[in-house]
Protein backbone atom coordinates (compact mmCIF):
# COMPACT_ATOMS: atom_id res chain seq x y z
CA UNK A 1 0.00 0.00 0.00
CA UNK A 2 1.41 3.23 -1.01
CA UNK A 3 0.89 6.63 0.81
CA UNK A 4 -1.57 7.79 -1.57
CA UNK A 5 -3.58 4.39 -1.06
CA UNK A 6 -3.32 5.07 2.46
CA UNK A 7 -5.09 8.81 2.19
CA UNK A 8 -8.12 7.30 0.39
CA UNK A 9 -9.01 4.97 2.83
CA UNK A 10 -7.70 6.50 6.17
CA UNK A 11 -11.29 8.20 6.17
CA UNK A 12 -13.35 4.55 6.08
CA UNK A 13 -10.81 3.17 8.44
CA UNK A 14 -11.31 5.88 10.76
CA UNK A 15 -15.10 5.95 10.52
CA UNK A 16 -15.09 1.71 11.17
CA UNK A 17 -16.07 1.19 7.52
CA UNK A 18 -13.13 -0.95 6.76
CA UNK A 19 -12.56 -4.81 8.15
CA UNK A 20 -10.80 -7.66 7.78
CA UNK A 21 -8.30 -7.25 5.17
CA UNK A 22 -8.19 -4.11 3.90
CA UNK A 23 -7.87 -2.98 7.79
CA UNK A 24 -5.06 -5.06 8.42
CA UNK A 25 -3.41 -3.46 5.06
CA UNK A 26 -4.19 0.25 6.91
CA UNK A 27 -2.99 -0.76 10.16
CA UNK A 28 0.36 -2.32 8.74
CA UNK A 29 1.43 0.53 6.60
CA UNK A 30 0.87 3.29 9.33
CA UNK A 31 2.83 1.02 11.35
CA UNK A 32 5.94 1.86 9.13
CA UNK A 33 5.20 5.27 8.28
CA UNK A 34 5.70 8.24 10.24
CA UNK A 35 4.59 10.45 7.84
CA UNK A 36 1.09 8.85 7.65
CA UNK A 37 0.93 8.41 11.28
CA UNK A 38 1.05 12.39 11.52
CA UNK A 39 -1.30 12.18 9.15
CA UNK A 40 -4.13 9.78 10.94
CA UNK A 41 -3.21 11.63 14.48
CA UNK A 42 -3.99 14.97 12.33
CA UNK A 43 -7.45 13.65 11.43
CA UNK A 44 -8.29 12.00 14.61
CA UNK A 45 -7.50 15.50 16.15
CA UNK A 46 -10.14 17.20 13.67
CA UNK A 47 -12.68 14.57 14.21
CA UNK A 48 -12.52 15.29 18.49
CA UNK A 49 -12.78 19.15 17.71
CA UNK A 50 -15.64 18.48 15.11
CA UNK A 51 -17.38 15.88 18.09
CA UNK A 52 -17.30 18.01 21.00
CA UNK A 53 -18.82 20.89 19.15
CA UNK A 54 -22.42 21.43 20.73
CA UNK A 55 -25.03 20.25 17.72
CA UNK A 56 -27.17 23.06 19.58
CA UNK A 57 -26.53 26.98 19.48
CA UNK A 58 -28.41 29.70 20.95
CA UNK A 59 -29.38 32.49 18.35
CA UNK A 60 -28.19 36.05 19.66
CA UNK A 61 -32.31 37.53 19.35
CA UNK A 62 -35.43 36.04 20.40
CA UNK A 63 -36.73 34.66 16.70
CA UNK A 64 -40.21 33.67 17.62
CA UNK A 65 -42.08 37.36 17.36
CA UNK A 66 -40.63 37.17 13.84
CA UNK A 67 -42.58 33.48 13.15
CA UNK A 68 -45.23 34.86 14.80
CA UNK A 69 -45.95 37.84 13.03
CA UNK A 70 -45.77 35.72 9.49
CA UNK A 71 -47.70 32.58 10.90
CA UNK A 72 -50.26 34.51 12.74
CA UNK A 73 -50.72 37.10 10.37
CA UNK A 74 -48.79 39.97 11.54
CA UNK A 75 -50.65 39.66 15.52
CA UNK A 76 -47.99 41.07 16.94
CA UNK A 77 -46.64 43.20 14.40
CA UNK A 78 -45.18 46.93 14.92
CA UNK A 79 -45.68 48.84 11.48
CA UNK A 80 -45.11 52.00 10.05
CA UNK A 81 -42.46 54.60 10.28
CA UNK A 82 -42.94 58.24 10.64
CA UNK A 83 -45.55 59.86 12.89
CA UNK A 84 -48.83 60.61 11.07
CA UNK A 85 -51.35 61.65 13.83
CA UNK A 86 -53.79 60.26 11.07
CA UNK A 87 -53.04 57.12 12.23
CA UNK A 88 -53.97 57.60 15.10
CA UNK A 89 -57.81 59.32 14.57
CA UNK A 90 -57.95 56.23 12.16
CA UNK A 91 -57.27 53.80 15.15
CA UNK A 92 -60.00 55.42 17.16
CA UNK A 93 -62.16 55.05 14.20
CA UNK A 94 -61.90 51.84 14.22
CA UNK A 95 -61.88 51.06 17.37
CA UNK A 96 -65.45 52.11 18.10
CA UNK A 97 -66.29 50.90 14.65
CA UNK A 98 -64.76 47.21 16.20
CA UNK A 99 -66.79 48.23 20.00
CA UNK A 100 -69.88 48.63 18.05
CA UNK A 101 -69.84 45.38 16.56
CA UNK A 102 -68.36 43.09 19.45
CA UNK A 103 -71.33 45.00 21.22
CA UNK A 104 -74.32 44.20 18.47
CA UNK A 105 -73.47 40.72 18.01
CA UNK A 106 -73.35 40.04 21.89
CA UNK A 107 -76.32 40.09 24.44
CA UNK A 108 -75.03 40.71 27.89
CA UNK A 109 -75.81 37.37 29.23
CA UNK A 110 -73.59 35.33 26.79
CA UNK A 111 -70.60 37.26 27.86
CA UNK A 112 -67.89 34.80 29.34
CA UNK A 113 -65.56 36.66 31.55
CA UNK A 114 -61.92 35.65 30.57
CA UNK A 115 -58.73 36.10 32.94
CA UNK A 116 -57.22 38.93 32.37
CA UNK A 117 -54.25 40.49 33.26
CA UNK A 118 -54.21 42.99 36.43
CA UNK A 119 -54.97 46.50 35.40
CA UNK A 120 -52.17 49.04 34.99
CA UNK A 121 -52.46 51.76 37.32
CA UNK A 122 -49.29 53.20 36.95
CA UNK A 123 -49.94 54.58 33.64
CA UNK A 124 -52.19 57.23 34.93
CA UNK A 125 -48.98 58.12 37.34
CA UNK A 126 -46.88 58.81 33.66
CA UNK A 127 -49.33 60.72 31.96
CA UNK A 128 -49.58 62.99 34.37
CA UNK A 129 -45.81 64.18 33.90
CA UNK A 130 -43.83 61.15 31.84
CA UNK A 131 -41.71 61.03 29.00
CA UNK A 132 -40.82 58.13 27.10
CA UNK A 133 -37.49 57.52 28.83
CA UNK A 134 -39.16 57.56 32.27
CA UNK A 135 -39.05 54.12 34.14
CA UNK A 136 -42.77 54.81 35.12
CA UNK A 137 -43.68 54.80 30.79
CA UNK A 138 -41.56 52.25 30.44
CA UNK A 139 -43.07 50.40 33.16
CA UNK A 140 -46.65 51.25 31.98
CA UNK A 141 -46.06 49.86 28.36
CA UNK A 142 -44.71 46.77 29.45
CA UNK A 143 -48.15 46.12 31.50
CA UNK A 144 -50.03 47.13 28.66
CA UNK A 145 -48.25 45.11 26.26
CA UNK A 146 -48.30 41.88 28.82
CA UNK A 147 -52.17 42.47 29.02
CA UNK A 148 -52.16 42.53 25.24
CA UNK A 149 -50.38 39.24 24.76
CA UNK A 150 -52.46 37.60 27.00
CA UNK A 151 -55.16 38.66 25.30
CA UNK A 152 -53.44 37.83 21.84
CA UNK A 153 -52.62 34.45 23.22
CA UNK A 154 -56.53 34.06 24.84
CA UNK A 155 -57.38 34.62 21.22
CA UNK A 156 -55.32 32.88 18.89
CA UNK A 157 -56.91 29.89 21.32
CA UNK A 158 -60.38 30.65 20.41
CA UNK A 159 -60.00 32.35 17.02
CA UNK A 160 -62.07 29.33 15.15
CA UNK A 161 -65.12 30.69 17.56
CA UNK A 162 -65.12 33.77 15.35
CA UNK A 163 -66.38 34.13 11.68
CA UNK A 164 -63.50 34.56 9.17
CA UNK A 165 -65.04 38.19 8.12
CA UNK A 166 -65.03 39.41 11.59
CA UNK A 167 -61.65 37.67 12.49
CA UNK A 168 -59.80 39.84 9.39
CA UNK A 169 -61.77 43.09 10.78
CA UNK A 170 -60.31 42.50 14.21
CA UNK A 171 -56.77 41.93 12.39
CA UNK A 172 -56.76 44.84 10.42
CA UNK A 173 -57.67 47.07 13.25
CA UNK A 174 -55.40 45.80 15.48
CA UNK A 175 -52.73 46.32 12.73
CA UNK A 176 -53.88 50.06 12.75
CA UNK A 177 -53.30 50.60 16.62
CA UNK A 178 -50.10 48.80 16.34
CA UNK A 179 -49.16 51.21 13.83
CA UNK A 180 -50.18 53.61 15.44
CA UNK A 181 -48.28 53.01 18.61
CA UNK A 182 -45.37 52.43 16.34
CA UNK A 183 -45.96 56.22 14.99
CA UNK A 184 -46.29 57.36 18.65
CA UNK A 185 -43.36 55.91 19.81
CA UNK A 186 -41.04 56.96 17.09
CA UNK A 187 -42.40 60.56 17.68
CA UNK A 188 -41.58 60.14 21.36
CA UNK A 189 -37.74 59.64 20.49
CA UNK A 190 -37.35 62.99 18.69
CA UNK A 191 -39.81 64.62 21.62
CA UNK A 192 -39.52 62.39 24.95
CA UNK A 193 -41.48 64.90 27.37
CA UNK A 194 -44.23 66.20 25.17
CA UNK A 195 -47.14 65.54 27.08
CA UNK A 196 -49.55 65.31 24.46
CA UNK A 197 -47.65 62.42 22.57
CA UNK A 198 -47.40 60.71 25.86
CA UNK A 199 -50.75 60.49 26.42
CA UNK A 200 -51.93 59.41 22.94
CA UNK A 201 -49.21 56.55 23.73
CA UNK A 202 -51.13 55.09 26.95
CA UNK A 203 -54.65 55.79 25.48
CA UNK A 204 -54.21 53.78 22.15
CA UNK A 205 -52.08 50.82 24.18
CA UNK A 206 -55.47 51.23 26.44
CA UNK A 207 -57.40 50.73 23.30
CA UNK A 208 -55.72 48.14 21.87
CA UNK A 209 -56.10 45.97 25.48
CA UNK A 210 -59.89 47.55 25.81
CA UNK A 211 -60.43 45.76 21.52
CA UNK A 212 -58.77 42.36 22.99
CA UNK A 213 -60.50 42.23 25.83
CA UNK A 214 -63.68 42.56 23.80
CA UNK A 215 -63.24 40.29 21.24
CA UNK A 216 -61.77 37.61 23.34
CA UNK A 217 -64.78 37.63 25.22
CA UNK A 218 -66.93 37.66 22.11
CA UNK A 219 -64.91 34.61 20.70
CA UNK A 220 -65.30 32.58 24.05
CA UNK A 221 -69.25 33.72 24.30
CA UNK A 222 -69.80 32.49 20.52
CA UNK B 1 -25.03 -7.42 41.49
CA UNK B 2 -28.12 -7.98 41.38
CA UNK B 3 -29.14 -5.26 42.87
CA UNK B 4 -26.82 -3.45 40.67
CA UNK B 5 -28.61 -4.18 37.71
CA UNK B 6 -32.13 -3.85 39.18
CA UNK B 7 -30.79 -0.61 40.05
CA UNK B 8 -29.72 -0.01 36.11
CA UNK B 9 -33.08 -1.53 35.00
CA UNK B 10 -34.54 0.68 37.27
CA UNK B 11 -33.06 3.56 35.93
CA UNK B 12 -33.23 2.87 32.61
CA UNK B 13 -37.29 2.27 32.92
CA UNK B 14 -37.62 5.43 34.93
CA UNK B 15 -35.37 7.12 31.57
CA UNK B 16 -37.85 4.98 29.44
CA UNK B 17 -40.90 6.62 31.17
CA UNK B 18 -39.63 9.98 31.29
CA UNK B 19 -38.91 10.03 26.98
CA UNK B 20 -42.35 8.52 26.48
CA UNK B 21 -44.11 11.37 29.04
CA UNK B 22 -41.87 13.89 26.63
CA UNK B 23 -43.33 12.51 23.65
CA UNK B 24 -46.49 12.81 25.14
CA UNK B 25 -46.07 16.09 25.91
CA UNK B 26 -44.52 16.74 22.54
CA UNK B 27 -48.01 15.23 20.76
CA UNK B 28 -49.89 16.93 22.48
CA UNK B 29 -48.75 19.99 21.67
CA UNK B 30 -48.24 19.20 17.92
CA UNK B 31 -52.05 18.28 17.75
CA UNK B 32 -52.88 21.42 19.51
CA UNK B 33 -50.59 23.65 16.81
CA UNK B 34 -52.35 21.30 13.96
CA UNK B 35 -55.63 22.94 15.40
CA UNK B 36 -54.42 26.54 15.32
CA UNK B 37 -53.08 26.94 18.52
CA UNK B 38 -50.14 29.41 18.39
CA UNK B 39 -49.03 28.84 21.90
CA UNK B 40 -48.49 25.23 22.02
CA UNK B 41 -46.53 25.93 18.87
CA UNK B 42 -44.38 28.62 20.54
CA UNK B 43 -43.46 25.87 22.99
CA UNK B 44 -42.28 23.38 20.10
CA UNK B 45 -40.46 26.14 18.61
CA UNK B 46 -38.89 26.93 22.21
CA UNK B 47 -38.11 23.00 22.18
CA UNK B 48 -36.13 22.99 19.20
CA UNK B 49 -34.73 26.65 18.37
CA UNK B 50 -31.23 25.98 19.45
CA UNK B 51 -30.79 22.86 17.56
CA UNK B 52 -32.19 24.40 14.21
CA UNK B 53 -30.23 27.59 14.42
CA UNK B 54 -27.07 25.79 15.25
CA UNK B 55 -27.31 23.35 12.26
CA UNK B 56 -28.82 26.91 10.26
CA UNK B 57 -25.42 28.53 10.80
CA UNK B 58 -22.93 25.84 10.58
CA UNK B 59 -24.45 25.59 6.74
CA UNK B 60 -24.77 28.66 6.12
CA UNK B 61 -21.94 30.10 8.26
CA UNK B 62 -23.61 33.49 8.79
CA UNK B 63 -25.45 34.08 11.80
CA UNK B 64 -27.37 36.67 10.52
CA UNK B 65 -28.65 34.82 7.76
CA UNK B 66 -29.16 31.47 9.83
CA UNK B 67 -31.45 33.60 11.80
CA UNK B 68 -33.64 34.03 8.90
CA UNK B 69 -33.45 30.68 8.14
CA UNK B 70 -34.53 29.31 11.38
CA UNK B 71 -37.34 32.06 11.22
CA UNK B 72 -37.99 30.07 7.83
CA UNK B 73 -37.95 26.47 8.64
CA UNK B 74 -40.49 27.35 11.81
CA UNK B 75 -42.80 29.42 9.64
CA UNK B 76 -42.66 26.31 6.92
CA UNK B 77 -43.21 23.75 9.72
CA UNK B 78 -46.09 25.54 11.15
CA UNK B 79 -47.73 25.76 6.91
CA UNK B 80 -46.69 21.75 6.78
CA UNK B 81 -47.44 20.95 10.73
CA UNK B 82 -50.82 18.54 9.42
CA UNK B 83 -48.23 16.44 7.45
CA UNK B 84 -46.82 14.99 10.59
CA UNK B 85 -48.20 12.29 11.81
CA UNK B 86 -46.74 12.06 15.10
CA UNK B 87 -45.00 8.94 14.04
CA UNK B 88 -41.27 10.12 15.00
CA UNK B 89 -40.44 13.13 17.46
CA UNK B 90 -41.02 16.14 16.22
CA UNK B 91 -37.29 17.24 16.05
CA UNK B 92 -36.74 14.60 13.48
CA UNK B 93 -39.26 15.82 11.35
CA UNK B 94 -38.01 18.98 11.73
CA UNK B 95 -34.36 17.82 10.55
CA UNK B 96 -34.84 17.40 7.01
CA UNK B 97 -36.97 20.16 6.52
CA UNK B 98 -34.11 22.40 8.41
CA UNK B 99 -31.37 21.18 5.74
CA UNK B 100 -33.91 21.37 2.94
CA UNK B 101 -34.47 25.03 3.49
CA UNK B 102 -30.84 25.98 4.61
CA UNK B 103 -29.55 24.59 1.31
CA UNK B 104 -31.66 25.82 -1.03
CA UNK B 105 -32.44 28.82 0.76
CA UNK B 106 -28.36 29.55 0.40
CA UNK B 107 -28.77 28.30 -3.00
CA UNK B 108 -31.61 30.77 -4.11
CA UNK B 109 -29.65 33.40 -2.68
CA UNK B 110 -26.13 32.86 -4.61
CA UNK B 111 -28.25 33.28 -7.80
CA UNK B 112 -30.11 35.66 -6.53
CA UNK B 113 -27.62 38.23 -5.98
CA UNK B 114 -24.40 36.28 -6.79
CA UNK B 115 -23.73 36.88 -2.88
CA UNK B 116 -20.36 34.80 -1.49
CA UNK B 117 -22.07 33.65 1.84
CA UNK B 118 -19.99 34.80 4.68
CA UNK B 119 -16.92 32.70 4.60
CA UNK B 120 -14.96 35.87 3.40
CA UNK B 121 -16.93 38.42 5.43
CA UNK B 122 -14.75 38.74 8.58
CA UNK B 123 -18.44 40.60 9.98
CA UNK B 124 -20.21 37.98 9.93
CA UNK B 125 -17.61 35.57 11.78
CA UNK B 126 -16.98 38.02 14.55
CA UNK B 127 -20.74 38.00 15.24
CA UNK B 128 -20.78 34.01 15.21
CA UNK B 129 -22.19 32.25 18.12
CA UNK B 130 -19.04 30.48 19.48
CA UNK B 131 -18.74 27.01 20.64
CA UNK B 132 -15.84 26.00 23.28
CA UNK B 133 -12.69 25.15 21.71
CA UNK B 134 -11.38 21.97 23.06
CA UNK B 135 -7.96 23.51 22.35
CA UNK B 136 -6.93 26.85 21.88
CA UNK B 137 -5.53 28.30 18.71
CA UNK B 138 -7.80 26.36 16.34
CA UNK B 139 -11.35 27.89 15.86
CA UNK B 140 -13.30 25.00 13.63
CA UNK B 141 -16.30 26.93 13.52
CA UNK B 142 -14.07 29.72 11.26
CA UNK B 143 -12.13 27.18 9.88
CA UNK B 144 -15.36 25.41 8.64
CA UNK B 145 -16.92 28.19 7.60
CA UNK B 146 -13.75 28.64 4.92
CA UNK B 147 -14.64 25.36 3.04
CA UNK B 148 -16.50 25.16 0.01
CA UNK B 149 -20.29 24.79 0.76
CA UNK B 150 -20.82 21.52 -0.83
CA UNK B 151 -17.91 20.05 1.42
CA UNK B 152 -19.07 22.01 4.84
CA UNK B 153 -22.52 20.34 4.41
CA UNK B 154 -21.84 16.89 4.46
CA UNK B 155 -18.84 17.53 6.71
CA UNK B 156 -21.63 19.17 9.13
CA UNK B 157 -23.88 16.69 8.60
CA UNK B 158 -21.13 14.07 9.30
CA UNK B 159 -18.83 14.91 11.84
CA UNK B 160 -20.62 17.24 13.60
CA UNK B 161 -24.07 16.02 13.62
CA UNK B 162 -23.25 12.37 13.20
CA UNK B 163 -25.08 11.29 9.94
CA UNK B 164 -24.36 8.36 7.85
CA UNK B 165 -23.52 8.98 4.41
CA UNK B 166 -26.70 7.19 3.30
CA UNK B 167 -28.72 9.49 5.53
CA UNK B 168 -26.73 12.25 4.07
CA UNK B 169 -26.95 11.18 0.39
CA UNK B 170 -30.70 11.48 0.64
CA UNK B 171 -30.75 14.83 2.45
CA UNK B 172 -28.49 16.36 -0.13
CA UNK B 173 -29.92 14.46 -2.91
CA UNK B 174 -26.46 12.79 -3.71
CA UNK B 175 -25.34 9.58 -4.35
CA UNK B 176 -23.18 8.14 -1.03
CA UNK B 177 -19.89 7.71 -2.71
CA UNK B 178 -20.21 12.12 -3.88
CA UNK B 179 -20.98 12.45 -0.14
CA UNK B 180 -17.95 10.50 1.11
CA UNK B 181 -15.65 12.47 -1.36
CA UNK B 182 -16.92 15.61 -0.42
CA UNK B 183 -16.15 14.38 3.19
CA UNK B 184 -12.76 13.90 2.35
CA UNK B 185 -12.11 17.17 0.64
CA UNK B 186 -13.57 18.98 3.66
CA UNK B 187 -11.12 16.55 5.95
CA UNK B 188 -8.34 17.33 4.18
CA UNK B 189 -8.50 21.02 4.11
CA UNK B 190 -9.24 21.42 7.80
CA UNK B 191 -6.18 19.29 8.61
CA UNK B 192 -3.90 21.84 6.79
CA UNK B 193 -6.10 23.98 8.13
CA UNK B 194 -5.45 22.36 11.86
CA UNK B 195 -1.64 21.69 11.07
CA UNK B 196 -1.04 25.15 9.83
Amino acid sequence: MTCQDLDLRLDDWLDGALTGDAAREVESHLAGCAACRERERELRQLLAHAAALPRSLAPARDLWPGIAERIGGGWLGWGARGFQPLALAAAAVVVLGLAALVLTRLAPERVRTVTMPAATPSATTFVAGGSAADPVLAQAEREYEEAAKALLEALQRHRGMLPAEDLARVESNLQVIDRALAEVREALVKDPANPELNRMLVATHRKKVDVLRRVVRLSTAL
Amino acid sequence: MEGLVGVVIGDTRIAMREDEDRRATELRLVRQAQAGDLVAFERLYRENERKVFGLCFRLSSDPALAEELTQEVFVRAWRKLSSFRGESAFSSWLYPLTVNVALSERRSRRRRDARIIATEDPASLERAPRSPAPEAGFDLEKAMATLPPGARAVFVLHDVEGRTHEEIAQLLGLAPGTSKAQLHRARRLLREALAS
